[in-house]
């Protein structure tokens, strides 16, 4: 019962496994490069040696990252009954729209099951997994800061077209910067309510309704806390200068090496590979 | 474009007042005028709703007044132009700890406010390093502030306002939050800073914080109601008194003994200053019994 209080602990965003791998001493830039890239391949490649091939790359992340596959493994659990949901539909339904070519295995009133759709579910599931494997490496090895630095400086070239970069950027680092603030200051009321005999997530899962009903007397307060918090963060970023509009210089600086070009061309060059497989 | 011998921050017959639900306005502040003069560590006391923490805001142009003037280094906080310049020239910490720091990582929220000003990244660098320094959290440069004390993250968003090389600081209340240890601290660094010739204003409701000023301005009602020492102001205890405002432990002690040994001095209001003349008393008795 008192973990159930604990939300900072129970945090994943953000969830920064600092063991100084190769991965972990990648450019941002790059490396969030790599994964775009990588992540692109996996979405458009769909036959079953190039999924095996990229879940067996995607496993091997892990080791070169130093970082337990169980942290992968968790983060697939949660995804499971959605992998199966999705592909028991994908099943009974594919087979007639998309799957229609190939063999015919099986045949009956609107389901029909072919050799085409029967690879889309494989393949689908396998995405599903290669995906999680990738972002978990790619957020535990990186901090969120250099995240968002990274993503600040890929998003640079959308200034020429008037995109606020620079804003956008300061927006995803407040969030950020936030997040365990509000889990404290839930946290603190749930507890504060719960002493006065509120009774939080001891409903059964499924009445979601009356679970959502139990979360308002903190979703309010929440509401009014954030705004006001906002409104002092207001004062003291106008204290220091900030002007939206303004040109403003930044304090980060990346420098790619010769290893970070590498891990670009590297992802590159395995999309490639996982296109020209045949089957 | 300023004076060296002009004083630093001039209010002039400022009033100021919040437009209510229904159009009224209630008034905060009354026809206050004042100086801060360069160099000098001025405290603002007065208990809640006097309008000490309004005056604050004043000082850099986050609120403008409705009537007089507010001019810091010779420039006027009216004029939308000048208002980066002011608040480059008087930095300003908050109340909450938590709602003043705007990046994840301490060094990247120091540098917040260089990247606003267009400070160049090598210069920034050093810069940041040195204003961490200066308040001792230079081993911290790294960390997520979320993992830091009250105490600790004010004192980085002094190092933030630091780093942008103010003439002078305003804390406007920075230390209520924080338990008597953060208070401690930030205490400390305000001292070394004053010593280094840091202007500083600070608006508290702590008397032990007004001990450290040269100046103290006490606010009642949205009016400067006394100005001088310290240790002229706490002298008038039942004045402080109707203004439910207490005074320190030992200037209440330093004037009780007073009372019944007017040999021993009324006017002191720290405890080192207490302890000394108890010493100095104890080493007369000796003298007159021993001669």
């Amino acid at each position: 019962m008192a973990s159930s209080f604990e939300l900072t602990r129970n945090i994943t965003v953000g969830q920064y496994l600092p063991t100084g791998s190769i991965i972990h001493r990648l450019d941002p830039r790059c490396k969030l490069a790599a994964f775009v890239i990588l992540i692109l391949g996996i979405a458009f490649c769909g036959t079953y040696g190039s999924n095996v091939l990229a879940l067996i790359l995607c496993t091997a992340l892990f080791p070169l990252a130093r970082i337990p596959i169980r942290y992968g493994l968790s983060g697939v659990k949660p995804a499971i009954p959605f992998i199966l949901i999705l592909a028991i539909l994908q099943l009974l339904f594919y087979g007639k729209g998309f799957g229609t070519g190939g063999q015919t295995y099986f045949h009956y009133g609107f389901v029909t099951i072919t050799s085409d759709s029967l690879r889309l579910v494989v393949v689908s599931a396998m995405r599903f997994v290669e995906v999680i494997f990738l972002s978990s490496v790619l957020t535990l090895s990186t901090s969120t800061t250099e995240l968002t630095h990274g993503m600040e400086h890929l998003l640079m070239p959308l200034r020429k077209v008037g995109f606020p970069v620079h804003a956008f950027a300061l927006i995803i680092t407040i969030a950020v910067r936030f997040v365990p603030t509000f889990a404290l200051e839930m946290e603190k009321m749930m507890k504060a309510q719960a002493s006065r005999g509120a009774e939080f997530g001891t409903g059964s899962w499924w009445r979601i309704v009356q679970r959502t009903k139990d979360m308002f007397p903190i979703i309010i307060p929440l509401f009014n806390v954030a705004l006001k918090r906002a409104e002092d963060l207001i004062l003291a970023m106008e204290a220091r200068c900030y002007t939206p509009t303004d040109e403003r210089t930044t304090y980060k600086r990346y420098h790619a090496s010769a290893k970070d070009v590498f891990a670009v061309v590297t992802s590159l060059v395995i999309v490639a590979v996982l296109f020209a497989i045949p089957v | 474009m300023s004076d060296e011998r002009e004083p630093l921050i001039r209010v002039e017959h400022v009033s100021f007042g919040y437009t209510m639900n229904d159009k009224r306005t209630l008034p905060v502040l009354r026809d206050i005028s004042f100086e801060v003069r360069r160099g000098e560590y001025l405290a603002i006391i007065g208990h809640n709703g006097s309008g000490k923490s309004t005056l604050a805001k004043h000082l850099n142009g986050l609120l403008v007044p409705q009537q007089g003037n507010v001019w810091v280094a010779g420039m006027n906080t009216k004029d939308k132009g000048l208002r980066k310049e002011i608040r480059k020239c008087v930095g300003m910490v908050f109340q909450h700890p938590d709602n003043q720091i705007v990046a994840t990582i301490v060094e990247d929220d120091v540098a917040f406010g260089l990247e606003n000003i267009g400070v160049p990244a090598d210069e920034m660098r050093q810069r940041v390093d040195e204003a961490l320094q200066m308040v001792g959290m230079f081993a911290f440069r790294h960390r997520p502030p979320h993992h830091l004390s009250g105490g600790q993250k004010q004192r980085i968003a002094i190092s933030g306002i630091l780093a942008m090389r103010p003439a002078c600081i305003v804390l406007d209340e920075a230390t209520s939050m924080l338990d008597s240890y953060g208070r401690q601290d930030i205490l400390r660094v305000m001292r070394a800073l004053h010593q280094q010739g840091m202007t500083i204003v600070t608006v508290t409701h702590h008397m032990s914080e007004v001990v450290e000023a040269d100046r103290v301005i006490v606010m009642e009602a949205g009016r400067i109601v006394m100005e001088g020492t310290p240790r002229d102001v706490f002298q008038q205890q039942e004045r402080l008194h109707e203004l439910q405002l207490d005074i320190p432990d030992a200037s209440r002690i330093s004037q009780a003994v007073h009372r019944v040994v007017p040999a021993f001095s009324g006017t002191l209001i720290r405890t080192d200053e207490v302890v000394e003349e108890v010493e100095n008393m104890h080493l007369r008795t000796l003298e007159v019994h021993g001669g």
